[in-house]
């Protein structure tokens, strides 16, 4: 093992590079080039002799050169998924299929190599783990010894060590004393913000050490940023649904309780004279808002009773508009898409009785799970049938294609006054178009001879225009994410925007002054501040003047 | 007057101003060897009266941005020429704040004519105001682009300063192959920069001739439910077809040197919008580029860099190092800030994902992790001085790809920033 007792008579740790106690380089102690001040020389834990398995994984991890590499390759593989659209870009395609037509050899090249999900790949989430492991290990690695080297620094400092610095001045003390001038010195370095530690002729000015920390606390940042990143793969952490919302029906929301109605959807675009004139001569039409009035109900009971309806209860009403999703206690809708989609949502019309003229009602038909029985006046209206979309089948027999009431078709049974005790059966289209289709009059027979139902008005119509895309999400792990960005980010300002800042000095011989300076950026600043102290006490001295002329090795 | 034509006034006597002020920091760094003066008092001389002119540009500059924003009602950042005359701005001011710090005229030589080339390049897309569509009303658009715009403005600085590194350093001198690269190196940059310029020549050159041609475009696009819809539009081209959009039909052509007939066809696979015209024009770029860039060389008869290198011998090179180090630092947690924290908040209001993998969204990552590397690189030895200075010109390579780039090649969510 190296003799690491330096001549000062402090035992340093394996690996060290400038003595923890006087600074005096334990190698290249001859050399004249400046020094290597990262960290302040002091050893790491990936410089052990004789590495063990784990601190060869620990040396690999802490090495920043791997932690550029990691960084270049998930750089080259990000870009390397932007050459075409990812899969999910895609809401219904064959990805084996869509990328080979779309474009051609290339594509299936791009697809068979995994790139048409690149950022779900196996591959790149490695990277971005490596990433994150190396951050720690490489912050662990260096932070703790940084930390004792710099909380109990030597102020006299070896003289090879001071003239090996970047910024360097040697040279006679002015007339007067050395006390002075080091009075007279220190005041001028208080002024301009440093700390200063004097022992007998030697002195250590110092500041915005914080600054150090700087790189240590974003990294602490972007692994909590990760961390969360991660943990969003945790069951009922994170929710993500699209679903189209028909104007006035409830619908539920997979995974919760929720029930959200679009009461109503707009859209408007710009008019002319909301447009400059040389853009309206383009003809474009622009949209300038899309807007879901939504209500949120939450099912209080009968949620899971395909038989009865369930009971809900209201727990906001909002307005949803691009860049302003509803929330409500973390559960989030953003209007996402829309579309026109006419559809009958219920209709009130009355029971006429075609002799008389008198008209009974009028009664409200929903056409999504219909009441069984109605009154219109003194008439009692039984629903017999429902087929939400009609159809006739091979054999002639009313059937119902699908449960969407594209073409809905009531069946009652009336009773009442002048009627049969046992009551008329009568066929009802509520849509006109379907009503000639199906011949409802010839149906109904004798009955339509004497009694109709029918709409005053397209008033007593209720249609839904638009169907309404919302975007259901919710993302525990979203106040993680912003805190660990929010950290990342002081750390960055700290560590970039402030310097840390030392300068040394020592008298030898009375009035020989030996002064060395270090910062971790800013060798600019950091010479004209010296070069400012040296003037102030006498020594005119250019902040060129002092940068170390020796090149580097 | 109105606001609007106010605005358009404000931005010309910017550009100008601009121009002015690249010329007298020319004169401050190349006429401190005239006869009959002090070196030093004239660079200081000429080099804060290069600043009073920049600065009276920004001034302009910031007049045409209020004024536009008063006329549009929104916050001009919302399409490709408001979004690069922004960045313009936010250059200058970065310039003005590095110049502060280090006080070197010879910066201006470089940084002004990045503004300028920037501005320019912004009168190319067109100039008119659009109504703000629902995806942009949010107050994020001034938050999240300004300060986007602001961090990339500190590396187009810092890729100034590199630029000036690497003429500075590199040996005009020497044979050897190692010199022969790097000059080759620092050249092929120049000529990419003279490309620019060329592009935006020619373009002021044929629409002051009123050259138009117009095509009939027939895409296929296939929509969220995997269905094929066919849509028909009219690609208006500015400068000569070489080459025709995919799948078109010429319905007006001027003829341009006996051509009346665009010479080829674009490849099906360039997806974005308009890619056939994109197309054309990057070949028109390169075309154009390549004979300014021989006129130029047989002027000055030897190298561009060779031609530029005597102004900057003067200057220590530690110092263009530092410069160019510092601007990339300031600019780094400002454009975290602004293109990925604030993005991501923003994102999160409007589409409901902090984070998507949109193709603009990955490129912002990438410029990211580049100047992450370019950091990181900065703490081992090797890497200030040449490797670094190289690292922030192809930095800005990368900006102004994820600024352009990516909206004129790969079509994403953020393509409506396109023209």
């Amino acid at each position: 093992m190296a003799n690491t007792k330096c001549e000062c008579g402090h035992q340093n740790h394996a690996g060290t590079v400038l003595c923890e106690s006087c600074g005096k380089p334990l190698f290249d102690n001859d050399g004249t080039s400046p020094l290597e001040m990262r960290y302040d020389g002091v050893a790491r834990r990936s410089q052990k002799a004789n590495p063990t398995a784990i601190d060869r994984v620990w040396n690999f991890f802490s090495s920043v050169k791997v932690a550029i590499y990691l960084i270049l390759a998930t750089l080259v593989g990000a870009m390397l998924g932007t050459i075409y659209p990812q899969e999910d870009t895609f809401l219904n395609i064959d990805p084996a299929q869509y990328y080979k037509e779309t474009y051609g050899w290339t594509g299936e090249l791009y697809y068979r190599l995994g790139l048409s999900d690149t950022y779900g790949s196996w591959w790149f989430v490695t990277l971005l783990v490596m990433i994150g492991t190396s951050l720690v290990i490489c912050s662990l690695d260096r932070v703790l010894p940084l930390y004792r080297a710099l909380s109990k620094q030597q102020i006299r400092k070896h003289l090879s060590f001071i003239r090996r610095q970047r910024v360097v001045y040697s040279g006679a003390l002015p007339a007067g004393t050395a006390d002075e001038w080091m009075a007279a010195a220190a005041e001028k370095l208080k002024k301009q913000g440093y700390r200063v530690h004097t022992d007998g002729t030697a002195l250590l000015a110092e500041k915005n050490r914080f600054s150090r920390w700087g790189p240590y606390i974003n990294h602490i940042g972007l692994i909590i940023f990760l961390l969360a990143v991660l943990m969003r793969g945790l069951p009922g952490w994170k929710l993500d649904q699209y679903i189209g919302f028909l104007e006035g029906e409830p619908v539920p929301i997979p995974e919760t309780n929720y029930y959200l109605k679009n009461e109503q959807f707009n859209v408007t675009f710009y008019s002319e004279d909301e447009m400059s004139e040389s853009f309206r001569q383009k003809g474009q039409i622009v949209p300038k808002l899309y807007e879901t009035r939504a209500v949120l109900y939450e099912c209080v009971s009968d949620c899971a009773n395909p038989d009865k309806e369930p009971q809900l209860k209201e727990l906001t009403r909002q307005t949803i508009t691009v860049n302003h999703p509803l929330n409500y206690k973390g559960l989030l809708a953003y209007q996402f898409d829309y579309a026109q989609t006419p559809k009958l949502i219920s209709v009130s019309p009355k029971l006429r009785n075609k002799q008389t003229g008198q008209a009974f009602g009028p009664f409200t038909l929903k056409m999504k799970n219909p009441a069984g029985e109605y009154e219109a006046g003194p008439y009692k209206l039984k629903l017999k049938e429902y087929f939400p979309d009609f159809s006739l089948s091979d054999k002639g027999t009313p059937i119902t294609v699908s449960n969407e009431p594209n073409a809905p078709a009531f069946v009652f049974s009336i009773t009442g006054p002048d009627l049969p005790p046992e009551g008329i059966v009568y066929l009802y289209f509520p849509r006109e178009i379907d009503k000639e289709k199906y011949r409802q009059d010839d149906i109904n027979g004798a009955v339509a001879g004497g009694w109709d139902i029918s709409v005053d008005s397209m008033d007593d119509v209720e249609i839904a225009n638009f169907t309404s895309y919302l975007n259901i999400r919710k993302d525990k792990a979203l106040p993680y994410i912003f805190t660990g960005a929010a950290i990342f980010l002081i750390g960055v300002v700290m560590g970039v925007y402030w310097q840390h800042r030392r300068i040394w000095l020592r008298i030898d011989d009375g009035d020989q002054l030996s002064l060395g300076a270090h910062t971790n950026k800013n060798w600019y600043g950091l010479r004209k501040e010296v070069a400012a102290m040296l003037q102030r006490t006498g020594i005119d001295v250019d902040p060129k003047q002092l940068a170390n002329e020796v090149k580097q090795a | 007057m109105n606001t609007d034509s106010a605005s358009g006034i404000f931005l010309l006597c910017a550009f100008i101003l601009y121009t002015v002020s690249f010329f007298v920091f020319v004169i401050a760094v190349t006429g401190k060897k005239w006869s009959s003066r002090d070196p030093e008092r004239h660079v200081r001389a000429w080099g804060r009266g290069g600043l009073i002119v920049t600065v009276l540009g920004f001034l302009c500059h910031l007049g045409y941005f209020f004024t536009r924003w008063a006329a549009a009602g929104h916050i001009p950042t919302s399409n490709m020429f408001e979004f690069l005359t922004f960045l313009a701005m936010m250059i200058v001011l970065a310039f003005i704040i590095v110049f502060l710090l280090y006080k070197t005229a010879v910066l201006g030589m470089f940084a002004m004519p990045v503004g300028v080339i920037i501005l320019a390049y912004a009168l190319v897309f067109p100039p008119d105001i659009q109504p703000l569509i629902p995806a942009l009303q949010s107050y994020w658009l001034k938050i999240h682009v300004t300060t986007a715009a602001f961090g990339e403005a500190f590396f187009a600085v810092g890729f100034a300063a590199g630029l000036m590194y690497l003429i500075r350093v590199v040996d005009y001198n020497n044979a050897s192959a190692a010199a022969m690269r790097e000059r080759r190196g620092v050249e092929f940059v120049i000529f990419v920069v003279l490309l620019i310029v060329a592009f935006v020549l020619s373009v002021f050159l044929f629409r002051a001739l009123g050259y138009e041609a117009s095509f009939q475009q027939e895409t296929t696009r296939i929509d969220q439910n995997g269905q094929a819809i066919t849509e028909t539009s009219t690609v208006d081209y500015v400068l000569p077809p070489i080459v025709k959009p995919f799948n078109s039909t010429t319905t007006t052509m001027k003829p341009f040197l006996g051509m009346t007939e665009p010479l080829f066809e674009a490849p099906p696979w360039m997806n974005g919008v308009n890619a056939g015209r994109k197309f054309n024009t990057l070949i028109w770029s390169i075309i154009a580029g390549l004979i300014l860039y021989g006129l130029l060389r047989l002027i000055l008869r030897k190298q561009i860099g060779a031609a530029i290198h005597p102004a900057v011998t003067g200057i220590d090179p530690e110092d263009l190092d530092e410069i160019g180090y510092r601007a990339i630092a300031i600019g780094f947690p400002i454009f975290t800030l602004g293109a990925l924290i604030f993005a991501m908040i923003w994102a999160h209001e409007a589409w409901g994902r902090f984070w998507g993998w949109d193709p603009k969204e990955v490129w912002a990552l990438i410029t990211w992790l580049f100047y992450t590397a370019y950091l990181h690189f900065r703490l081992s030895r090797g890497w200030q001085g040449r490797k670094s200075a190289w690292m922030s010109v192809i930095g800005f390579v990368v900006v102004m790809f994820t600024l352009i780039g990516v909206n004129l090649i790969i079509a994403g969510l953020h393509s409506y920033a396109g023209v």
